[in-house]
C-alpha cells in the first residue's frame, strides 16, 4: 500500500478520503486554495500544501501546481475525488508521467469514457442499449442531425457530468439558445465546448451500477443505486438498492455494466448510468470514471469502503474481493445538503456558515466538510454535506434520514435543508413513485409556495425575543454554551445590542 | 412597556410588538394575534418557547441584519430567514425586480448597452457561479439607463446590475 496519498480535492469529499487514509494508516496530503486556507479538509489532513488563488482554474484545476504539491509532499499516489480534475485525462497522464499512481482509471480510459459521445460508441460496441442521439461538428450540423429525433431533446456537454451544461429542449425555437448556452457552460466548466443531443425518454428513472475493475479485463459490480430524485439534472437524494429493481432486472443491468467495464479493461471504481424506462427497458447514459458523490449508500449496503477498494486496486492492480463477497444488506438513502435557495430556482448561495450542526444518531452517517464559522466560497460546487441513513428496509432508512434532516442546522448561508425535509416527507418519495423529472414537474411548485408563505408567529416571536434578550445575556446562565468553540445565539446576542432597543 | 420590532420576511414587512410581564412571560403581538410565551434557555444556545398547550425549540443566529431561525417541534424542523428592517434597503431604488444579482457570481456576458431598448423577457446579462449560469432578463419593456457590471466582474447577491427605465404605457 502507498505510504502517502495526495487528495486533489476539497470540501466533504476530501475529508471523506482523508478518513479512509487515516483508517488505513496512510499519510494524507491536502491541497488548498487561498479561499480554503482554514477549511476543514485542510485541518483533518496530515499535511497540507497551498495551490494558489481561489479561482478553481488557478488552484484545484491547476495540474502543474497539483503535481508540484505531490512531489513536494512526498506523496506516492493522487486521489482526485470527484469533480475538478477527477475525469481529466491530461491530469491522470501527468500524474503517472510524474511517477505517481493515479487512483482511478488510465488516462486513455478517462478519455474514451469521459467523452460522452465516444462512450456511447463503446457501449454500443459492447452490446449495451443506448438512447438515440445525434452529434455534429457545429450547431448547424447538430441541428440537422437531430431533426429525425423529434422533440423533446436533451442537449449535453460531451465532457460534462453532474448535469452541468445540460438543457432540455421542447421545440425547435429553443434549440439554438440551448446549444449556445450549453456550449458556453461546457467550455467554462469542462474546458471543451463540444455538445451533443439525445432523445428524451419520458418518465424514466436514473439507475446506475457501481463497478470495480482491475485494469486487466476483470470486473465486479457492487449493486445499483437509484438516483431519480433530481432537480435541474442534479441528484439530490440517492438510495441503494433501487426500490424498483428486482433480482431479474438487477442481473440484466449489472451484466450490461460489467460487459462494458470488461470490454474497456476498466481500472478502478466506476459507475455506469442507465435510464430505466417504465417497461423495464434500460439505456446506457454515460460512465463516470471516478468515485460518485452518492457512493456512501453503496458502502453501507455492501459493507465495503469504496475509497479503500480504489486504493487497493491502484496499489496492487488486483481486485481485492470476489463478486460472491458482495451481498445486499438493508437499505441506505443519502441526501445532499447544498448551499442553495431551493425556493428561488436553486440559486447557489455563498457566505459564512456562522452556525452548523450535523445530526448524531444511530444509523446515520454524515460526510461533511463544513463546521461553524467556515466560509462557503463562491468559487466551487455548493455541496456542504451528505447525510446518509441506513435501515433494515427502505421505510426505516427513510424515517431515519428524515429525522437526521430535522436534526441538522445550517445558519449563515441559505441551505436546501427545508427542501430536503419536505422531499423526504412527500408521499411519492415514501412510495418510491418518482422519475427523474418528478421533482420539477410535481413537487417544486408546492414546495416553493410553502417556503414563501409568511413565517409563523412563533418564528417572529423567537427572533424578536432573542433580539431583546441581548440585554439579559448574563441572566441566561448559559455558561456551557459560551465555553464551546461554536458561536451560540446567546453569544451573538451580546453583539446585537443596539441603541434604540433598550 | 412594549417594544416594536420590524422584520422583513421575504417580500413582506412584519411588525412585532412585545412586552415582558412582571412574572417573566412575554406577550408577543404579531399583526392581529397575540402569543403569551415563557422562555427557557435550552442549553447549547437554544431557547424553548413554552406556550399554553405546546412548546417549541428555537435557535437563532445573527448574520449582519439577517436572522436565521430554526424551530423544532415533534412535527419536525423548519427554518426561516428574517431581516431586521432597521434601514431602508437599496431594493426600493432604481433597479426593481429581476435586475439585481440573484446570486453571488461572476458576470460572464453583458448582452445590452446603455440606451438599448429592450423587450420584456429579453436577456440582459449572464452570471455564473458554481458552474451554474443564470440569465438576468428584463422584467418589462424599457430602455437601459445604466449598467453597473462589467464582464468578468464578481458581484455580490442583491447588487443592482442594470437600471431599466420602463417603456411608456401604450
Amino acid at each position: 500500500m502507498f505510504r502517502s496519498v495526495l487528495i486533489a480535492n476539497r470540501g466533504e469529499i476530501a475529508c471523506r478520503i482523508a478518513a479512509t487514509l487515516r483508517a488505513m494508516g496512510v499519510r494524507s496530503v491536502a491541497v488548498y486554495s487561498d479561499a480554503d486556507r482554514d477549511a476543514r479538509h485542510v485541518r483533518v489532513a496530515d499535511a497540507a500544501v497551498a495551490l494558489g488563488p481561489a479561482e478553481a482554474r488557478a488552484s484545484y484545476l491547476n495540474v502543474a501546481a497539483l503535481i508540484a504539491a505531490a512531489r513536494q509532499s512526498g506523496a506516492e499516489a493522487v486521489h482526485p475525488g470527484y469533480g475538478f480534475l477527477s475525469e481529466n485525462a491530461e491530469f491522470a497522464a501527468a500524474v503517472e508521467a510524474a511517477g505517481l499512481a493515479f487512483v482511478g482509471p488510465t488516462a486513455e480510459q478517462i478519455r474514451a469514457m469521459g467523452d460522452k459521445r465516444a462512450a456511447r460508441e463503446r457501449a454500443r460496441a459492447a452490446g449495451g442499449p443506448i438512447v438515440p442521439g445525434a452529434e455534429g461538428a457545429d450547431a448547424a450540423a447538430l441541428e440537422r442531425a437531430a431533426r429525425p429525433l423529434g422533440f423533446p431533446l436533451i442537449v449535453k456537454a460531451a465532457l460534462g457530468g453532474g448535469g452541468k451544461g445540460m438543457r432540455v429542449v421542447h421545440d425547435r425555437a429553443q434549440l439554438d439558445e440551448a446549444l449556445d448556452s450549453a456550449a458556453r457552460v461546457a467550455a467554462s466548466a469542462f474546458g471543451d465546448a463540444s455538445v451533443y443531443v439525445e432523445r428524451r425518454i419520458e418518465r424514466a428513472r436514473h439507475v446506475e451500477v457501481q463497478v470495480l475493475g482491475d485494469g486487466a479485463g476483470n470486473a465486479i459490480h457492487l449493486l445499483e443505486r437509484e438516483c431519480s430524485l433530481q432537480r435541474r439534472h442534479q441528484k439530490v437524494m440517492e438510495e441503494c438498492p433501487s426500490p424498483v429493481v428486482g433480482p431479474e432486472l438487477r442481473a440484466r443491468m449489472t451484466d450490461a455494466a460489467l460487459a462494458l467495464a470488461r470490454a474497456v479493461r476498466y481500472r478502478g471504481a466506476g459507475t455506469l448510468e442507465f435510464l430505466l424506462a417504465e417497461d423495464e427497458s434500460f439505456y446506457f447514459l454515460e460512465m463516470n470514471t471516478r468515485l460518485q458523490v452518492e457512493h456512501p449508500v453503496t458502502e453501507w449496503v455492501t459493507g465495503f469502503d469504496l475509497v479503500r477498494l480504489q486504493l487497493e486496486v491502484a496499489a496492487t492492480a488486483r481486485l481485492p474481493l470476489a463478486q460472491e463477497a458482495v451481498a445486499m444488506r438493508g437499505h441506505a438513502i443519502e441526501a445532499r445538503v447544498y448551499a442553495e435557495d431551493a425556493a428561488r430556482a436553486f440559486l447557489p448561495q455563498a457566505g459564512v456558515a456562522a452556525r452548523v450542526r450535523w445530526p448524531r444518531a444511530p444509523f446515520v452517517r454524515v460526510d461533511d466538510g463544513l463546521m461553524s464559522g467556515d466560509a462557503v466560497p463562491v468559487h466551487y460546487d455548493p455541496i456542504l454535506a451528505k447525510l446518509i441513513a441506513w435501515g433494515p428496509n427502505r421505510g426505516l432508512a427513510l424515517a431515519r434520514l428524515t429525522a437526521a434532516l430535522d436534526g441538522s442546522l445550517v445558519h449563515g448561508v441559505i441551505s436546501n435543508l427545508p427542501f430536503l425535509r419536505a422531499l423526504a416527507r412527500a408521499p411519492e418519495v415514501r412510495r418510491a413513485a418518482f422519475d427523474t423529472e418528478w421533482i420539477e414537474r410535481e413537487f417544486l411548485a408546492g414546495f416553493a409556495a410553502l417556503a414563501q408563505a409568511p413565517a409563523p408567529e412563533q418564528a417572529l416571536a423567537a427572533a424578536s425575543i432573542a433580539e431583546l434578550l441581548g440585554l439579559a445575556r448574563e441572566e441566561s446562565g448559559d455558561g456551557a454554551a459560551r465555553a464551546g468553540a461554536a458561536p451560540t445565539p446567546f453569544d451573538a446576542l451580546g453583539a446585537w445590542r443596539q441603541p434604540g432597543l433598550a | 412597556m412594549s417594544t416594536r420590532l420590524v422584520w422583513r420576511d421575504g417580500d413582506r414587512v412584519r411588525e412585532v410588538e412585545l412586552a415582558r410581564e412582571a412574572d417573566g412571560t412575554w406577550r408577543v403581538r404579531v399583526e392581529g394575534s397575540e402569543l403569551v410565551v415563557r422562555v427557557e434557555p435550552a442549553g447549547r444556545g437554544r431557547m424553548r418557547l413554552v406556550m399554553d398547550d405546546r412548546s417549541v425549540l428555537a435557535e437563532i443566529t445573527a448574520a449582519g441584519e439577517r436572522r436565521f431561525v430554526q424551530l423544532v417541534s415533534p412535527a419536525g424542523a423548519t427554518d426561516f430567514v428574517l431581516d431586521r428592517a432597521t434601514q431602508r434597503r437599496r431594493k426600493q431604488g432604481a433597479a426593481g425586480g429581476g435586475l439585481e444579482a440573484p446570486m453571488p457570481g461572476v458576470v460572464t456576458r453583458v448582452m445590452v448597452a446603455v440606451g438599448d431598448a429592450v423587450a420584456a423577457g429579453q436577456p440582459l446579462l449572464a452570471l455564473e457561479a458554481m458552474k451554474m449560469e443564470h440569465v438576468v432578463r428584463a422584467p418589462h419593456a424599457g430602455t437601459v439607463r445604466a449598467i453597473a457590471a462589467r464582464q468578468g466582474e464578481m458581484v455580490q447577491n442583491g447588487v443592482a446590475l442594470v437600471e431599466l427605465e420602463p417603456a411608456p404605457e401604450t
